[in-house]
């Protein structure tokens, strides 16, 4: 095989590699253009709220386990069957506590329940701002704050 | 703490992200054919062994992920493997020389030794992926990360080997690994950790000195103290680019959990200052920045790499040389000195041109993009900062080496993520991978069990 023929055919595969690369990026690219986009319309579909809490643990089952409350800017908890947010627990005051929004942050303020209300383990005694992830403990109910 | 377990068995296969590492297949064995067709001038592909090792370790970790029910992220780990697939082209076109791993007496070469260290990477990244049901280990033992982290330095700058003027490795007997990677991961998490917690503390300044608001001070000095104090050793031990690495990760955290720009500022600042003080005491960050400024001063001497550097991004052009047709020998030796490791894009951009090592940074880019989303979209803080900060260590590490090749930013010894020949890094990528995987899944399974629909 002579050495140009040899050179060209270098060339031509050196090319397929570049085009095969770029094949893959593209691949990648189109992927991630469509998953942007689709996120975008679950955001417009789904995310019109500003909070969720998700049910950690709950002995008597109400709320249940597993499940998540979708949240407005006022929420009164407790086993008031008023409350928003309604725990069945033998632990809960009536009117345990208030989660509301405010400015751009959670806050939750015990109502002078009995058996107090804890942020992450620590119980509270005045309003405290939460971040998402924080975990709630109403009597035995833990819930935890989410976006 | 497993207050949602994460099932694995029970869900059904999923497959996209096979279909994502078929292009694999094809790239790496075509890389190794034109290798050795262009160094034997015959028209044989040539030993494919390592290629297609390589490709079905791939296959094998996507079937794991897709069997297992993994749900979490599909891009990811492919684009991953792509760039590491880049790499494994690039060291197996380079000369076998430094051999790297002996194994059961069989000596291994370069190419070969960095795909016995992707498939360790990747059995880590897997096991990290598939079965971190929770990350309460990470979240609540932040304290105890940093301490390991700054304990890890402590000892390599005691009793590490010096390697190059810095002193970054650290020897178990006959295994060193660069300690630098593993304090790069545990320095994030306690980051993640320390951000999550007092984010809005932070975010809201309560203190006035003249126009700066400063945050309330008490909150900050856990964060600066332990920070200041990786910075002091790092800088000492004379590893540049791993303080550089740091400085970018600590003040972008910073900022996305903040969102307040006098951060950065005074961060960046700060950096000033400490670089002109550093310029003044230490010799070897003048003789850097001098290189940078003007390499051709000492062309044969300290300006050699940087200069052999600039020399083959020329050579490469726009299509590049072709693999194994660049990169002339100087007297036996490769063009630059550290070429697997420091300047493996400087290699690339010759063998393969500016089209591309533009290929190589936008799928680090993909990645990037991909990180970030997993941020976006995790539930609580902790995992979104967690995200946030392996992202960038990965993106920023690329932006520092990549720009270091190029003579933008002075040269810094660290690695190319994915690409450099060296087992600390790949294991640590991989182990970043793992975790955004973990959290990209822990995201999904929580907007499946509420029924919303998938992404």
């Amino acid at each position: 095989m002579s050495a140009e023929i040899l050179r060209i055919l270098l060339l031509v595969l050196q090319l397929g590699f570049l085009a095969l690369l770029y094949l893959v990026l593209w691949s990648f690219a189109r992927a991630l253009l469509r998953d942007l986009r689709s996120a975008e319309q679950a955001q417009l579909d789904s995310r019109t709220g500003i909070g969720r809490l998700a049910v950690l643990e709950s002995p008597d089952d109400e709320p249940p386990v597993g499940h998540t409350v979708f949240l407005g800017p006022i929420n009164s908890i407790g086993r008031d069957v008023n409350s928003t947010i309604y725990v069945e627990d033998d632990f809960a005051s009536a009117t345990h506590a208030m989660l509301t929004f405010r400015g751009r942050a959670w806050y939750i303020e015990d109502q002078g329940s009995t058996n107090g209300t804890y942020v992450n383990g620590h119980r509270i005694d005045r309003p405290v701002a939460l971040a998402y992830g924080d975990e709630l403990t109403i009597g035995r109910v833990r819930l935890r704050l989410e976006r | 703490m497993t207050a949602r377990r994460v099932p694995l068995t029970g869900l059904p296969p999923r497959l996209p992200g096979l279909r994502l590492v078929l292009p694999l297949a094809l790239i790496v064995p075509l890389g190794f054919a034109i290798t050795n067709i262009a160094r034997t001038g015959q028209l044989d592909p040539g030993p494919m062994d390592l290629a297609v090792a390589f490709v079905a370790l791939v296959a094998v970790a996507s079937a794991a992920l897709a069997v297992s029910g993994y749900r979490g992220d599909p891009l990811i780990f492919p684009v991953a493997a792509t760039i590491g697939g880049l790499g494994l082209v690039m060291l197996n076109r380079l000369p076998q020389q430094p051999l790297g791993l002996n194994l059961f007496g069989v000596e291994l070469g370069m190419a070969a030794t960095q795909l016995v260290w992707f498939c360790l990477g990747v059995t880590v990244m897997l096991v990290i992926a598939l079965r971190l049901r929770d990350d309460g280990f990470l979240r609540h033992f932040k304290y105890t990360w940093a301490l390991a982290g700054a304990l890890l330095l402590v000892i390599t700058f005691l009793f590490g080997r010096e390697v190059n003027g810095a002193r970054l490795w650290l020897y178990l007997g006959p295994f060193g690994f660069q300690s630098g990677e593993a304090i790069k991961v545990s320095l994030v998490v306690f980051i993640a950790g320390y951000l999550a917690e007092n984010r809005r503390v932070l975010a809201g300044a309560s203190l006035r000195l003249g126009r700066l608001r400063l945050p309330p001070v008490p909150y900050l000095v856990p964060l600066v103290a332990v920070f200041v104090a990786v910075m002091l050793v790092v800088v000492i031990s004379r590893d540049l680019g791993t303080a550089l690495l740091f400085l970018g990760i600590f003040l972008t955290m910073l900022f996305v959990a903040t969102g307040r720009r006098s951060y950065v500022l005074m961060g960046l600042l700060l950096f000033v200052a400490g670089s002109l003080v550093a310029y003044q005491l230490f010799g070897h960050v003048r003789v850097r920045v001098d290189n940078w400024i003007d390499p051709f001063v000492d062309p044969t001497g300290a300006g050699y790499q940087t200069v052999q550097a600039l020399y083959a991004f020329g050579r490469g052009g726009l299509f590049g040389s072709g693999l194994g047709q660049g990169l002339p020998m100087v007297g036996g030796h490769l063009p630059i000195p550290a070429l697997p490791t420091d300047f493996i894009f400087a290699g690339i951009a010759e063998e393969l041109g500016l089209i591309g090592a533009a290929g190589l940074l936008g799928l680090m880019l993909v990645l990037v993009v991909r990180g970030l989303r997993v941020a976006m979209l995790a539930r609580d803080d902790f995992s979104a900062m967690l995200a946030v900060g392996l992202t960038l260590s990965l993106g920023l590490q690329t932006l520092i080496i990549a720009a270091g090749n190029l003579k933008l930013i002075p040269l810094t010894g660290i690695t190319f993520p994915f690409v450099s020949y060296g087992g600390s890094s790949l294991l640590a990528s991989f182990a970043v991978v793992g975790l955004l995987l973990s959290i990209s899944h822990r995201t999904a399974l929580a907007v499946a069990a509420e029924g919303a629909p998938d992404q």
